[in-house]
């Protein structure tokens, strides 16, 4: 629960899950509802929404638990539709391709990153001023959606 | 004979002549992430040719397109799975899912536990097994994809399955198969009667184990992708003679079961099963069954 509450503040969020319903294996989260809470034995490979996991140290969210920021994240982009495509590939977000920031623009801050419908698309971190910096990187690629697809390789 | 002239004759003897078929790429909307998206339009403007599956409440046939239906975002947003077409039909043959004590026993890779939760408007519970390990990595990127919340997934081989000490309301028995032509354009070098026959009884004895996890009032639903009547409705025969189950009828697309299999006469309600021969989809059968409450 501390890796999951940590990693929402980067963003400005406070996640507030029932601790009873939150189970991890093997350094991997899962929210269960009360159903699956009854019914699931220890020896799952998986159960209810899978949140993310802990190695080495550090927390990598599911997209599930970035989805679940959305309404809660101070700190969001909103691409445009190329912008958001080149995204998912796994490009970096030029200034040129946000539409609307929200929350804190400082450098090194996360920021949840958006398409045009208000989907989450994964998250970044902000590398330069959003103000001022026309033509270069402003948010750096973490983790995208089209990583289903690498993953799949 | 070839292994071809084989099953060709084979099929003809079931009344069947055979055409070369290629099942088309079809996508099923995840009603429970798309609503209100209009995502049919949405598809089209990104250039994904969609053609209505006629049978099909969420499913859509792709037509020629300038993106790969398999790499959009909307895709990647679990906002549609790619879904063959005759495969969306045994999750939606369940009466009343939301709320129910649901078990998927050979889940991997995960299409109809996909389609069985949003079905379930991620309410009650879908139990998935699959029993190989490997499997289950593509099965849970599937859940998280669609943001599936009400699943538990077990490395469990589907004849274990009262090993879960649990008690279903709907058990779908999407049974290990042969497969068929349409879908594999070596079947025919690859496969054998034996192979028929040696997963007819794999899939008897899954049908068994599965029947004693059915609540009471339960519902199976078994399916393969296979043409072979000993996968299909020789087994379905052999169940409701053994295993005191009856066949429901079900409205859905395809042809009556056979009830008559190389000189063989079937039970009568076998007929109640679904056949559908390759053409638009690929060579499926399917039936619904519940205990029988009145001894024959």
């Amino acid at each position: 629960m501390k890796q999951l509450a940590m990693f929402a503040s980067q963003f400005g969020a406070k996640i507030t899950l029932n601790p009873e319903l939150v189970v991890e294996k093997a350094q991997r989260y899962y929210f269960l509802n009360a159903t699956l809470k009854k019914l699931a034995r220890g020896d799952f490979y998986s159960a209810g929404l899978y949140l993310g996991k802990v190695k080495n140290g550090v927390f990598f969210p599911s997209f599930n638990l970035l989805d679940m920021l959305v309404d809660l994240a101070a700190n969001k982009v909103v691409l445009d539709r190329k912008t958001a495509w080149l995204f998912i590939c796994g490009r970096d977000v030029f200034r040129t391709g946000i539409l609307r920031v929200c929350g804190s623009k400082r450098k090194g801050a996360a920021t949840l990153v958006l398409n045009e419908f208000g989907e989450c698309l994964g998250f970044g971190r902000i590398t330069g001023s959003l103000d001022e910096a026309e033509g270069r990187v402003v948010v750096r690629n973490i983790l995208d959606v089209g990583d289903f697809l690498r993953r799949e390789r | 004979m070839s292994s071809r002239e084989f099953f060709v004759n084979r099929y003809a003897q079931l009344g069947w002549n055979f055409r070369v078929a290629e099942a088309r790429q079809a996508i099923r909307i995840n009603q429970t992430n798309a609503k209100s998206k209009n995502l049919p339009e949405r598809l089209r403007s990104i250039g994904v040719q969609l053609e209505k599956a006629p049978f099909l409440e969420s499913g859509y046939w792709v037509g020629k397109s300038k993106v790969s239906a398999g790499a959009t975002a909307e895709y990647l947003l679990g906002l549609y799975s790619i879904q063959e077409a005759a495969a969306q039909i045994p999750a939606t043959l369940f009466t009343a899912l939301r709320g129910k004590t649901v078990l998927d026993a050979c889940a991997a890779p995960g299409g109809k536990t996909v389609e069985l939760s949003d079905l379930m408007g991620n309410t009650g519970s879908v139990v998935a097994l699959d029993v190989n390990k490997m499997r289950l990595a593509a099965l849970s990127n599937q859940l998280e994809r669609c943001h599936v919340s009400n699943a538990v997934v077990y490395n469990l081989d589907a004849r274990q399955a009262s090993r879960l000490s649990l008690k279903f309301d709907r058990i779908l028995l999407d049974v290990p198969c042969s497969g068929n032509f349409a879908s594999d354009k070596l079947w025919f070098n690859r496969r054998t009667l034996k192979d028929a026959e040696r997963n007819a009884q794999l899939q008897r004895e899954i049908l068994s184990e599965a029947l004693k996890c059915l609540a009471p009032n339960g519902e199976i639903v078994y399916s393969t992708c296979s043409l072979e009547p000993e996968e299909d409705e020789l087994n379905m025969d052999w169940a409701v003679k053994n295993l005191n189950l009856q066949i429901e009828k079900v409205n859905c697309h395809g042809e009556k079961g056979l009830t008559e299999v190389f000189g063989q006469k079937l039970d009568a309600s076998v007929e109640r099963c679904k056949r559908i021969w390759p053409e638009n989809t690929q060579g499926f059968f399917v039936c619904k069954l519940t205990k029988r409450t009145v001894q024959p």
